[in-house]
């Protein structure tokens, strides 16, 4: 009843702003003599607008020029705008990748006007140092400052959130040796990124949790000391999707309203094509434009359990792989099936049937919701031989990449999945719609 | 030699021995398994299986890693799962090396896939994303008679 009350409170007021002729409307005379109005009573705040345009194409200015240029695919992207915090300095980031797999905002220092970068305040940690971090990703790692913007993506704001500036330069220049031994390259470049920046939306509610909130260790134990003379020290940062923050925040969790999640709008795709645009939501079942509807619910792993958050079963094959997950920051589907024709030569590690391979996977999620999903294999090498940005029906096998017939144990749903779909995911500890994250839904 | 000579000889030789465990666990002895446990913070168990041990390491976090010696103690396989890649400077020694120059960031389309290694005597397999990744590295060379790639997989709970 409430939430009808407040969709139909939307509804007037969006009626109210989009009218046109506005200004002071439906005031009426008053009789001399009358006993004087009421007071009006002060408009609710109007409803955020709660989502942004989401665009897959070839990528930011400049990465398809140059030595190491490329034309980037599978790739999807929305707009950012950082201002510093309660100051009019402001900038707008484009072709920032969104990125279901990761949380927290980071954007590469090259992207950054001189301005921006010297009007953006570096976070402190306990020792009232400089705050740097060091985030894995499946190919390398991202290190730089932990800096401070007001920022807002479509209509939502989040006042004084910490985000990472990527290859920072100062006491950040130089990246920690425990950083860089997770192995993989330095994602500080334009080219290695393929991105100015990514918008990590996954089911977490911070990028670490409570691993981080122990100093010294390994690993997961990200946030460095940087005094002057550089990074050395893992410091404890705690986890607080709120204001006071410390570690970086899932953006959206972090947000006043539509904060229990986003859904991926991406219109189908036939073949191999230049773009394609489609839609972020924020919120589940917040506004009349985000409803879960009859998608199904995949309850995901939580961060308690010791693999990791945001994992699901897949049965592919009759093997049950139990380190699945859906993911729009991978660019295709990988997965272990050594009867599907491999490709050979610069194409070797994805797969490349000679004809349209119609597909099975079976997901369940840990509420034993179960969930058939058909999807169509198509030759890769044919696809990566053209110039376009959305590729469907691309996918790889991480064994053929290694040579090792290594037990298999995931079964990851890149961003193809999500064409012609609409992908919840949902945030851990959050209701979204009825049901309680993290979760997938589709 | 001199009883100086052989004084000082003694010191380095024990240096190197003392130094070499922390380089190299993948490929070392079973004494890099404890430098990899001090180095790691982690606790440490141990399965023995008919052609070989797991030892395993749970750190801090929760990620747990499994080293694979032979009889002889020789590490010939590391597999890792859990929230955060761990140190593989640490646990791959000099492999690691090999795992930077084997994931140089291609020119051209790019996948961002996961690492991988695929030398005809070294192959590492890896996967997930920020919050849960894994990954196994492997020398089949060194690995004991009998043993077969399927045994890197987690026993199911």
């Amino acid at each position: 009843m409430i939430r009808a009350l407040l969709a139909a409170c939307a509804l007037l007021l969006l009626a109210a702003c989009g009218g046109g002729g506005g200004g002071v409307t439906g005031s009426t005379a008053v009789g001399v003599g009358a006993s004087p109005p009421p007071p009006p009573t002060p408009p609710p705040p109007p409803a955020a607008q709660n989502f942004a345009t989401l665009t897959v194409d070839a990528g930011p200015a400049g990465l398809s020029s140059g030595p190491n240029g490329y034309i980037q695919y599978n790739v999807a992207y929305v707009s950012v705008t950082l201002c510093a915090p309660g100051a009019t300095t402001c900038q707008t980031i484009d072709h920032v990748q969104v990125d279901t797999g990761s949380v927290g905002l980071r954007v590469l220092q090259s992207a950054l006007s001189p301005a921006m970068l010297a009007a953006l305040p570096i976070e402190n940690d306990a020792n009232g140092n400089p705050l740097g971090e060091c985030y894995g990703f499946v190919d390398g790692y991202a290190f730089g400052s932990v800096r401070l913007a007001d920022f807002q993506v479509g209509g939502e704001k989040v006042a004084g959130m910490p985000f990472q500036v990527i290859g920072d330069g100062g006491a950040f220049a130089a990246v920690p040796s425990l950083c860089s031994s997770g192995g993989g390259a330095n994602l500080a470049a334009l080219t290695a990124l393929g991105a100015n920046g990514i918008i990590g939306v996954g089911v977490t509610t911070t990028d670490c949790g409570p691993a981080c909130a122990a100093a010294g260790g390994h690993s997961a134990a990200i946030y460095y000391d940087c005094p002057s003379s550089g990074c050395a020290a893992i410091v404890a940062e705690a986890p607080s999707a709120s204001a006071p923050f410390q570690q970086l925040p899932n953006p959206v969790a972090a947000m006043s309203v539509d904060n229990n999640g986003t859904i991926i709008s991406l219109p189908a795709a036939s073949g191999a094509q230049a773009s394609l645009t489609g839609t972020l939501y924020f919120g589940i079942g917040t506004e009349t434009n985000n409803a879960l509807g009859g998608a199904s619910v995949l309850l995901t792993s939580t961060s308690t359990n010791p693999n990791g958050a945001g994992l699901i079963n897949v049965v592919y094959n009759g093997l049950s792989l139990g380190e699945s997950f859906i993911d729009s920051g991978t660019n295709l589907f990988l997965f272990v099936d050594s009867a599907i024709a491999a490709c050979t030569g610069q194409d070797a590690g994805y797969y490349c049937p000679t004809s349209p391979l119609s597909l099975n996977a079976t997901l369940q999620g840990t509420n034993q919701a179960v969930t058939s999903v058909a999807f169509t294999l198509d030759n890769a090498a044919s696809l990566l031989a053209t110039n376009d940005a959305v590729l469907p029906g691309i996918g790889g096998n991480p064994n053929q990449f290694s040579g090792l017939n290594a037990y298999p144990q995931s079964f990851d749903f890149g961003l193809p999945f999500f064409y012609g779909r609409k992908v919840y995911t949902a945030i851990e500890g959050r209701n979204a719609g009825g049901t309680t994250g993290p979760y997938y839904a589709f | 030699m001199s009883r100086e000579w052989a004084s000082i000889a003694f010191a380095l030789g024990s240096c190197l021995i003392a130094a070499w465990p922390a380089q190299a666990s993948l490929g070392g002895r079973r004494d890099s398994i404890d430098a990899d446990r001090r180095h790691l913070g982690a606790q440490l168990s141990a399965t023995v299986a008919p052609t070989h041990t797991v030892h395993r390491l749970t750190l801090p976090n929760g990620e747990v890693i499994r080293e694979f010696a032979r009889s002889d103690g020789v590490v010939f396989a590391v597999a890792w799962r859990g929230p955060a890649r761990p140190d593989l400077r640490q646990l791959l020694g000099p492999r690691f090396d090999d795992v930077q120059a084997d994931n140089v960031l291609p020119g051209g389309r790019r996948t961002r896939r996961p690492l991988a290694v695929r030398r005809p005597d070294f192959a590492l397999s890896s996967g997930g994303h920020p919050g849960a990744f894994w990954g196994v590295a492997y020398l089949p060379a060194l690995a004991p008679p009998g043993f077969s790639v399927t045994d890197l997989a987690e026993p199911s709970s």
